[in-house]
């Protein structure tokens, strides 16, 4: 018998008597993928790009956050069968409840990953690899600090604030698809989002007026 | 609900509105338009994030090494299928030393683990406390009354 995906949020839905309707984005890759393994792949280029990011900006580290992206779509080629399509009408044709059921496997295996690692990694987030080159030098160097240190800011915070960081900044994801992902309510993901926000402008120093601003203005 | 908390949601839906409008724009927008309310640390931090959390994509050759793997994996989910072994589990180890891919459907891995450790702690003091008291029982029974029963 399938087991539910979903957890506490799509209980809830059930429990409210919601219809549940298919019109998940995904259903025709996934009922392909269902009749032939070998169809996932198309499932798989379509969300490697989101996992793997997900992964490396929890992770902080090529290696490991390819292996949490192999195992977690391997998991999902393996448990399809398990996969309960639960779009409602009010989410619009590009709800899938496909892509929140492979970003909770990835949430366990990160997780995973991240109790087995022994150490943390030595070196901080390389973000040198995630911003574009630019071509005044200076700009480049100030814009790598900024976000170095944006990024060393989000990896001090708890992890359900930094994940849901992560998915709304970096996978785009809306509240609502976060909150099906960390299993809480919408409003708890919106609070989360928020202090997490205020924790990261803090320490980064947001609004305040640096020692150079302030002899400037004299 | 107190009044302070009604404040708290107030402005983590302001929060969640502006981000709504922050990252609908394009990723090379400076900013979108905000509730006059708008806590001006929130509307910094998140520009300064939406500018900083871009995407990253996997390396082409990994890329590929992956989709093999799954190729191979769905040729032999195929094979068991065919062979009417439906149901029957697909061998696809992952990395060496990590849990089996049952794990990774779990609800959430953090919050079981604290049961068992709550109860490894409550069995863990639950026998302290049984050791203690077969200790001061024995030491109760002394020779003479054991003499006495015998």
């Amino acid at each position: 018998m399938p087991r539910a995906v979903l957890g506490s949020a799509g209980r809830q839905r059930r429990a409210a008597g919601a219809s549940i309707t298919r019109l998940d984005r995904d259903r025709p890759l996934v009922e392909a993928a269902r009749r032939d393994p070998s169809q996932f792949d198309a499932l798989y280029r379509r969300y490697l790009a989101q996992v793997y990011s997900f992964a490396y900006y929890e992770l902080g580290d090529h290696h490991e956050a390819e292996d949490a992206t192999e195992r977690t779509f391997l998991a999902a080629l393996a448990g399809l069968d398990r996969f309960e399509e639960r779009a409602l009408p009010a989410e619009g044709p590009d709800a899938s409840t496909f892509r929140i059921w492979l970003f909770r496997i990835a949430r366990n295996a990160v997780a995973n990953q991240r109790r087995h690692r022994r150490r943390h990694p030595a070196d901080p987030i390389e973000v040198a690899e995630v911003i574009p080159a630019a071509t005044n030098v200076e700009a480049a160097v100030v814009r790598r600090d900024e976000a170095s240190a944006a990024w060393q800011a989000i990896d001090r915070l708890p992890a359900d604030r930094r994940r849901a960081i992560i998915l709304r900044f970096v996978d785009d994801m809306s509240t609502s698809e976060i909150a099906s992902v960390l299993g809480r309510s919408e409003g708890a993901v919106r609070v989360l989002l928020h202090r997490a926000l205020r924790a990261v402008g803090r320490e980064l120093g947001v609004g305040q007026k640096t020692a150079s601003d302030v002899a400037k203005s004299r | 609900m107190t009044f302070l908390d009604r404040g708290a949601d107030v402005d983590a839906l302001r929060t969640d509105r502006y981000l709504d409008s922050l990252l609908s724009a394009d990723r090379s927008a400076a900013d979108a338009p905000a509730d006059s309310g708008l806590d001006p640390l929130i509307r910094g931090v998140a520009t300064r994030l939406r500018r900083h959390l871009a995407p990253v994509h996997p390396s082409f050759r990994f890329e590929e090494r992956l989709a093999s793997r799954l190729a191979e994996m769905a040729a032999s989910m195929r094979l068991a299928d065919a062979a009417g072994a439906e149901g029957a589990p697909v061998a696809a180890p992952g990395p060496v030393g990590l849990e089996p891919f049952e794990d990774l459907f779990g609800d959430d891995l953090a919050t079981r683990a604290r049961p068992l450790i709550i109860g490894g702690a409550i069995t863990s003091a639950a026998l302290s406390i049984a050791g203690a008291a077969y200790v001061a029982w024995r030491r109760t029974r002394t020779p003479r009354s054991r003499t006495r029963l015998d």
